[in-house]
């Protein structure tokens, strides 16, 4: 049987605060404040609301934005686990349930204080029941305990497997920094950096530096998704969406995918991959624009091999003489990506799949009709085709 | 009785966290204690498996005998933990995740080598220590 939920769904509003290190508000009013501009741009009243998605890590419950923004009767709440993996599966949730008829309106956010409240880049030690805190701890005993360290196993193991080296991981590195300096909503706006600045940026958690990591950040973003026959007749372009997945082959674990064979965080991108082409009926040769996750900028590489821009390996060479910057065969991350712009958990990397489709991008793409956004690897992950 | 301020002693020799653990994952726990290191091994088909689990995922047997290992493995891969600081840790401080022997995976911290002497593919041994309540672990190069 066949996907029947191609362009069924469509993303009619965007909105989104400012990014900082400190917001100086609550999460949750980043939360409300994203979620009202976002129907604003749509023209949706917000009492219209009947579906609220996130993911985890996010404090502001969809119960409490719903009262808070004023809703009246809400059909469809769910939650994705596994961290930024899961930035593109509510709007998955909202695709399906308005392409089914079971909500008309679903709002997708993201809230939260990164920076000045919760960080990310800390050690995480608690404790809890959940069946993979057992594991956590078990590795936390043996002081591996930051998103950092986690993620830079399995990109050594890359770069022993395929030979991409520091100057190869630089030059990703460079490139999201050379798109941020022209988005004045970019942390690195104004500020490119050169392989000099990379190399002499101090180590993080090997082979990770100081410039393969994005900043944390304060802010928010929400989309408002809706049928295809209502978003005909909104104020917006509709973004339609083509194809939308999860994907967690065996072994995927949070951050730890250690105990399977390949512990390269290309699997999981195979798997949403193929389930995003086939929806869509599209390749990766259609594709005008790529947002691909960057938490540690060197995913970019495995990524864009699990999505079929290149074979396993050859994403060092791809990735060189301007392939994945503005006017190459593959522009990636062109708002900075979240090293450049800003880490609000891969949702500002929809919005910027969304601007560069209604052609309002600071670093637009001329004639981009299909943009294709993915999560965070190395976790159970998710992705999305957009398209006019 | 004296007592030893925590920010006196190196952060390397600071005391664990007691672990979180389940059903599950005692025996592991349990083994350290006896200075052992202890992996599962499903009673059905023989599959040894880590992280632990109830069920052998091959055969679904929910019987299965912890087996003590040799301690003997090699880098599959490794990193280097240089910032933030970590508690209980000093920095840097590396990790290896280990191809063991018996024929699983292994996460540990990695003592007495220099981070830019760490190799993929270099032979390991476990070496055991006790820190605080705690029971523990590591590797060294063999």
């Amino acid at each position: 049987m066949g996907y029947t939920v191609r362009d069924k769904a469509a993303i009619v509003g965007l909105g989104t605060t400012e990014f900082s290190k400190d917001s100086g508000r609550s999460e949750m009013q980043l939360a409300v404040e994203s979620v009202l501009a976002a129907l604003a741009d749509a023209g949706i009243e917000p009492g219209e609301v009947d579906g609220l998605c996130t993911y985890m890590m996010d404090n502001s419950s969809e119960i409490d934005v719903f009262r808070n923004i004023g809703g009246r009767n809400l059909k469809v709440f769910s939650r994705i686990s596994y961290g930024g993996g899961g930035a593109c599966a509510p709007v998955q949730q909202a695709m399906m349930a308005v392409a089914t008829g079971v909500a008309e309106v679903v709002v997708c956010y993201r809230a939260m204080n990164e920076r000045s409240g919760m960080r990310f880049g800390q050690p995480m030690v608690r404790s809890s029941p959940e069946s993979e805190m057992m594991l956590k701890a078990l590795h936390s005993l043996q002081g591996l305990q930051t998103a950092a360290a986690m993620m830079a196993l399995p990109m050594r193991r890359y770069m022993h497997e395929t030979g991409a080296s520091a100057e190869d991981f630089a030059n990703y590195s460079i490139v999201a920094r050379r798109h941020a300096a022209t988005n004045p909503n970019a942390f690195f706006y104004g500020k490119p950096i050169t392989l000099d600045d990379y190399m002499n940026s101090r180590m993080i958690a090997d082979p990770f530096r100081l410039l393969d990591c994005c900043q944390e950040s304060d802010g928010a973003v929400a989309v408002v998704v809706t049928n295809a026959e209502r978003a005909r007749g909104l104020r917006q372009k509709p973004v339609y969406i083509r194809a939308a997945a999860q994907g967690a082959p065996v072994g995927t674990l949070l951050c730890t995918s250690y105990y399977k064979p390949d512990i390269v965080p290309r699997e999981e991108c195979q798997l949403v991959a193929d389930q995003l082409y086939t929806m869509a009926d599209l390749t990766p040769g259609d594709i005008d624009v790529a947002i691909i996750y960057d938490h540690f900028g060197p995913t970019v590489l495995p990524s864009l091999e699990g999505y079929g821009f290149c074979e396993p390996g050859e994403a060092k060479d791809f990735i060189k003489g301007g392939n994945i910057e503005l006017g190459g065969s593959l522009p990636v991350n062109t708002h900075g990506g979240q090293l450049g712009e800003a880490y609000i958990h891969g949702m500002n990397g929809i919005a910027e799949g969304i601007r560069q489709l209604r052609g309002t991008a600071v670093n637009q793409v001329r004639g981009a009709e299909h943009v294709l956004v993915t999560a965070g690897t190395g976790v159970p992950t998710s992705g999305l085709i957009l398209g006019l | 009785m004296e007592q030893t301020a925590t920010q006196d002693i190196p952060p390397s020799k600071r005391p664990l966290p007691v672990p979180h653990s389940n059903r599950d994952y005692d025996f592991f726990y349990q083994g350290l204690e006896a200075g052992k290191l202890l992996v599962q091994k499903c009673d059905g088909c023989g599959t040894v498996r880590n992280p632990p689990g109830p069920m052998c995922p091959h055969c679904h047997s929910l019987k299965w005998t912890p087996i003590e290992c040799r301690g003997t493995g090699t880098v599959y891969s490794y990193t280097v933990h240089y910032h933030p600081p970590l508690p209980n840790f000093d920095s840097p401080h590396a990790i290896v995740l280990a191809d063991m022997s018996e024929g699983f995976r292994l996460i540990g911290g990695l003592q007495g080598a220099r981070p830019e002497d760490i190799r993929i593919g270099m032979p390991l041994v476990v070496g055991f220590e006790r820190r605080g309540e705690v029971s523990t672990f590591h590797f060294r190069l063999a």
